[in-house]
C-alpha cells in the first residue's frame, strides 16, 4: 500500500515551476496516457546533482501528452514486483542509479522493463560529465519514448522565441532567447530597442534566421547563436525583407522581398549569393514555409481578395490553394511528414491554431483561444507550439496532438511570442 | 488608379460650392496643379531667415578673446554660466580658454529657456517666431496682437531643445553614419570625401544636417499647428483611402511642395488580429496607398515607406477600440 500513496501524491505534481525566467503549466491529461513508473534514481557517492535526471524525464513525458508517469517513494530496484505493478496497471517500470566517478564525472545507469511480459526492454550506461545532466535526461527522454512507443522524441532539442519586456517609461525591449525544449537555459541571442519577429532554427541547428528592424526597416540576419563567429551577411535587397523559411538543404532560404512595394516569395541561396523568384502575383505573397522534402513551399496569399493559403510545387511551378473553408487562413508550417498543415484559422472574431490534412483538404480547429499565431511542429510531428494570449498576456502554448494536452511556458515579466523548433541535435 | 482620380474631383467640386475651408483647400489644391512660382518665393524667404538667424547670434570666439577677464565673468554671469568660472582667492579668472569656450557654444547652440522667453514682449516674441521660421505658429488678431502665447513659448523652447539634442547624436555618430544620413536626406552635394573615401567636412556637414533638421521642425511645427493629421486610418484588413483621407493627403502633398528640403517617411502599421509577417506586408501596402496618392504630385522621390505591422501599437488593449487606433500609416517628416 505504501506505494499506491506515493502515487497518489505525485500525481497532484503535475504543475512545476522551472527557473526564475519560465514557468511550466500543464492543463490538460489524463486521455490514453501510457501509464509508466519512473522511480528515483538511486545515487551512489557523491552524485546528489544526478537526482534530478530522473525528475526531468518524467517530466518531459508527462509534458508529452502520451504518457501518465508517476514516481515512487522507494528505490526500485533488480528485484521487481511485477503483481504489484500489473495491479496498479502500470505498463512499465523504469529505473536507474547514478555513480561518481570523479569529482565532475558519473555513471548513469538506466533500465526500462515491461510490466506484463516481465522482461528487460531497455539497459543502457552512459558517462555524464557535470554540466551535461540535463541534457543526458533528455537524450534518455527520448530513448524511452522510443523504446515504448516505437517514435522519435522530441526532448533533446532546442526552442526559440521573441521576448518582449517594457519599462516603466513604456520603452520595449526584445530579446531573441533559446532554451531547452523543456523552457530550461533560457539564455538571450539578440536583445534590441527594436522589434525582433520570425526566428526560425537552421536545419542542422547551429543556426537562426530572423527578422529585424534595427535598421528601421524589416530585415533578415542570420547568427549562429552557440559560436562566437560572424553572422552571415545578406545583402542588402531592394525593398523590405521578412519571413525567412529554411530550405532542408540548409543552404537555401525563403524571403518575403518587397520590390517596388509587390511583396512575393524569393529564395536566397547563402553560398552563390543568388536570388531567384518563386511568386510573381501582384497581392500579397508570405509566410513561406518549405514541405520536409524541399519539393515545395505553403505560402499565404491575398490573391483572392480572401487570406489564404497555397502550395506551390517548385519543380512543375504549379501553384495551388490549400484552403478552402473560412476567409482567413495563414501562416501556414508543414508537420515532418509533409502530410499535414499547421496554420491560423479565423473563426467568427477569433483566429485559432488549425490542422489541415492537404490531400482531404480537412481542417481541424484545435483550440479555443481568441488569438493563436505563429505555429511550428515538433521535429517528431507530436505537438506544436504556438503562441496565444492567457489573461492579456503573450505566452507560449504546446498541445499534443495525441491527446489535445496543453502545456503553457510563460515569463513572469513581459511577453514571449513567436516560437520555433529546431530539429534533432546531431 | 482611377478611382483615386475621380475622389480628387470630388474634391475640386466641394471646394467650389461649400465653405472657407474647403475653398482654401481648394486653392491650394490648384496651386499644386500648377506648382510654379509661389513655392519658390518661399524657399527664398526661407533662406534670408537663415542669414538673419546666424547673424543674431552672439560672440565668435574672436570676439570674446579681446574681453578683459572681468568681462568674460560678468557675460558668463549674464548668461547663466557662473558654474563653470573657477577663480583664485583673489577673484581672478583661472580658466579663461574653458569660458570662452562654454560661451561660444552656448551661442552655437542659441537656445531659450522657458524664464527668458516669458520676460519678452508678444511684438518680441514674434520677432524671434519668425526668425526662427515659426511665422506660421503665430495667431494674430486683425490688429497684429499675439494672440497665443503661451503656445508660441512651448513651441519655441520645444524646437530649441529638439536642435541641441540632435547635435549632439549627430556628433556621436562615426563618418559613415553621418554620411548615410546625409545621403538619405538627398545631402549628397553637402559630402566632400578624399580619395580614400573619408570625410573631410564633418563638423560643416553636422552643421547642414542641423540646419537642414531646424528647417524641416520649423515647417512641420508650422504643418501641426494648422490642424492637419499626420496619422490616417484603415478599416480592418485594408489598404483603401477614403475621401476624407485623400483630403488629407493632399494637404501634405501641398506642405511638401511647399516646403523643398522636407522628406517623408510613411509608417505603415497593423492591428494585432491575424498572423504578424502577413500584418508586415499589409502596413507596407497602407503606406503603399498613401505614397501613391502624394505619387499624383510627382513627390515619390522624397518618401519612403516602411512598415511595423503589428509590432508598434500605439493602444495595447486587446479591443475594437484599441486596433482602430493601431490601423494606420504615420505621417513622419524628416
Amino acid at each position: 500500500m505504501k506505494y499506491l500513496k506515493a502515487l497518489i501524491l505525485s500525481s497532484a505534481l503535475l504543475s512545476f515551476s522551472a527557473n526564475a525566467l519560465l514557468e511550466v503549466n500543464i492543463i490538460k491529461s489524463k486521455e490514453e496516457l501510457f501509464p509508466v513508473v519512473i522511480a528515483p534514481f538511486e545515487v551512489i557517492g557523491d552524485a546528489q546533482q544526478g537526482a534530478e535526471i530522473a525528475n526531468i524525464i518524467r517530466d518531459n513525458l508527462n509534458r508529452s501528452g502520451q504518457f501518465n508517469a508517476l514516481s515512487t517513494n522507494e528505490l526500485v530496484t533488480n528485484q521487481i514486483d511485477f503483481n504489484f505493478w500489473q495491479e496498479h496497471k502500470k505498463d512499465a517500470v523504469i529505473f536507474g542509479k547514478i555513480e561518481q566517478v570523479s569529482s565532475k564525472v558519473f555513471n548513469v545507469y538506466i533500465y526500462i522493463y515491461d510490466v506484463f511480459s516481465e522482461k528487460s526492454l531497455y539497459a543502457k550506461k552512459i558517462a555524464v560529465h557535470n554540466s551535461g545532466i540535463r541534457r543526458i535526461a533528455h537524450y534518455l527522454s527520448d530513448r524511452i519514448y522510443y523504446v515504448l512507443l516505437g517514435q522519435k522524441g522530441s526532448f533533446d532539442t532546442r526552442l526559440s522565441y521573441v521576448a518582449v519586456s517594457e519599462n516603466k517609461k513604456g520603452n520595449r525591449t526584445y530579446r531573441l532567447q533559446i532554451s531547452d525544449s523543456d523552457g530550461y537555459n533560457p539564455q538571450t541571442v539578440v536583445k534590441s530597442s527594436h522589434p525582433i519577429l520570425s526566428p526560425v532554427w537552421s536545419p542542422d541547428q547551429n543556426k537562426l534566421a530572423y527578422v529585424s528592424f534595427k535598421n528601421n526597416r524589416s530585415e533578415v540576419f542570420v547568427i549562429y547563436p552557440f559560436l562566437k563567429i560572424k553572422s552571415i551577411k545578406l545583402p542588402k535587397f531592394d525593398g523590405i525583407a521578412s519571413s525567412p523559411s529554411w530550405h532542408p538543404d540548409g543552404e537555401n532560404i525563403a524571403l518575403t522581398i518587397s520590390k517596388k512595394g509587390n511583396k512575393d516569395i524569393y529564395l536566397y541561396n547563402l553560398k552563390t549569393k543568388e536570388l531567384k523568384r518563386l511568386t510573381t502575383n501582384t497581392a500579397i505573397d508570405t509566410e513561406a514555409n518549405f514541405s520536409p522534402d524541399g519539393k515545395s513551399i505553403a505560402f499565404t496569399s491575398n490573391r483572392t481578395g480572401q487570406v489564404q493559403i497555397y502550395i506551390k510545387n517548385l519543380k512543375t511551378g504549379k501553384i495551388s490553394r490549400a484552403t478552402f473553408k473560412g476567409t482567413y487562413n495563414a501562416k501556414p508550417v508543414f508537420s515532418p511528414d509533409g502530410k499535414e498543415l499547421a496554420l491560423i484559422h479565423r473563426v467568427g472574431k477569433d483566429y485559432r491554431l488549425a490542422l489541415l490534412n492537404i490531400a482531404t483538404r480537412d481542417l481541424t480547429i484545435m483550440t479555443q483561444n481568441k488569438s493563436d499565431e505563429s505555429p511550428y511542429f515538433s521535429p517528431n510531428g507530436g505537438m506544436i507550439i504556438f503562441a496565444t494570449n492567457r489573461d492579456n498576456k503573450g505566452i507560449l502554448s504546446i498541445i499534443s496532438l495525441h491527446n489535445n494536452q496543453i502545456v503553457e511556458l510563460t515569463q513572469k515579466d513581459g511577453v514571449i511570442r513567436e516560437p520555433s523548433w529546431s530539429n534533432y541535435s546531431n | 488608379m482611377s478611382k483615386k482620380l475621380l475622389l480628387i474631383t470630388g474634391v475640386i467640386f466641394l471646394s467650389s460650392c461649400a465653405t472657407t475651408n474647403i475653398q482654401e483647400l481648394g486653392d491650394k489644391f490648384l496651386d499644386l496643379i500648377n506648382p510654379s512660382d509661389s513655392p519658390a518665393e518661399v524657399a527664398d524667404l526661407s533662406e534670408q531667415v537663415l542669414v538673419l538667424s546666424a547673424e543674431s547670434g552672439g560672440f565668435t570666439e574672436e570676439e570674446l578673446e579681446t574681453l578683459s577677464n572681468d568681462e568674460l565673468i560678468e557675460l558668463a554671469i549674464e548668461k547663466g554660466l557662473g558654474d563653470i568660472l573657477v577663480l583664485d582667492a583673489d577673484g581672478n579668472l583661472q580658466n579663461r580658454d574653458e569660458v570662452i569656450k562654454a560661451l561660444v557654444e552656448s551661442d552655437e547652440s542659441g537656445g531659450f529657456t522657458e524664464e527668458e522667453l516669458e520676460v519678452l514682449s508678444n511684438d518680441e516674441l514674434i520677432e524671434i517666431a519668425k526668425e526662427k521660421g515659426l511665422e506660421g505658429i503665430l495667431l494674430l488678431d486683425s490688429d497684429g496682437n499675439l494672440q497665443n502665447r503661451d503656445q508660441v513659448i512651448k513651441t519655441l523652447v520645444e524646437s530649441e531643445s529638439l536642435m541641441e539634442s540632435a547635435t549632439q547624436e549627430l556628433k556621436s555618430l562615426s563618418d559613415d553614419a553621418l554620411i548615410e544620413i546625409a545621403q538619405t536626406k538627398g545631402m549628397e552635394d553637402e559630402i566632400i570625401l578624399d580619395d580614400d573615401g573619408n570625410l573631410q567636412n564633418r563638423d560643416e556637414l553636422i552643421k547642414a544636417l542641423v540646419e537642414g533638421a531646424a528647417e524641416t521642425k520649423a515647417a512641420v511645427l508650422v504643418l501641426e499647428s494648422s490642424g492637419i493629421p499626420s496619422t490616417l486610418y484603415f478599416a480592418y484588413d485594408d489598404t483603401e483611402i477614403d475621401e476624407a483621407a485623400t483630403r488629407v493627403i493632399i494637404e501634405h502633398a501641398n506642405f511638401m511642395q511647399n516646403n523643398r528640403s522636407v522628406r517623408l517617411r510613411l509608417e505603415g502599421h497593423a492591428d494585432e488580429r491575424g498572423t504578424r509577417e502577413y500584418n508586415l506586408a499589409l502596413g507596407e501596402n497602407r503606406s503603399l496607398s498613401v505614397k501613391e496618392v502624394l505619387g499624383l504630385y510627382n513627390l515619390e522621390d522624397r518618401v519612403v515607406v516602411v512598415s511595423y505591422g503589428e509590432e508598434q501599437p500605439v493602444a495595447i488593449e486587446h479591443n475594437e477600440e484599441a486596433w482602430e487606433k493601431n490601423r494606420r500609416v504615420e505621417f513622419v517628416y524628416y
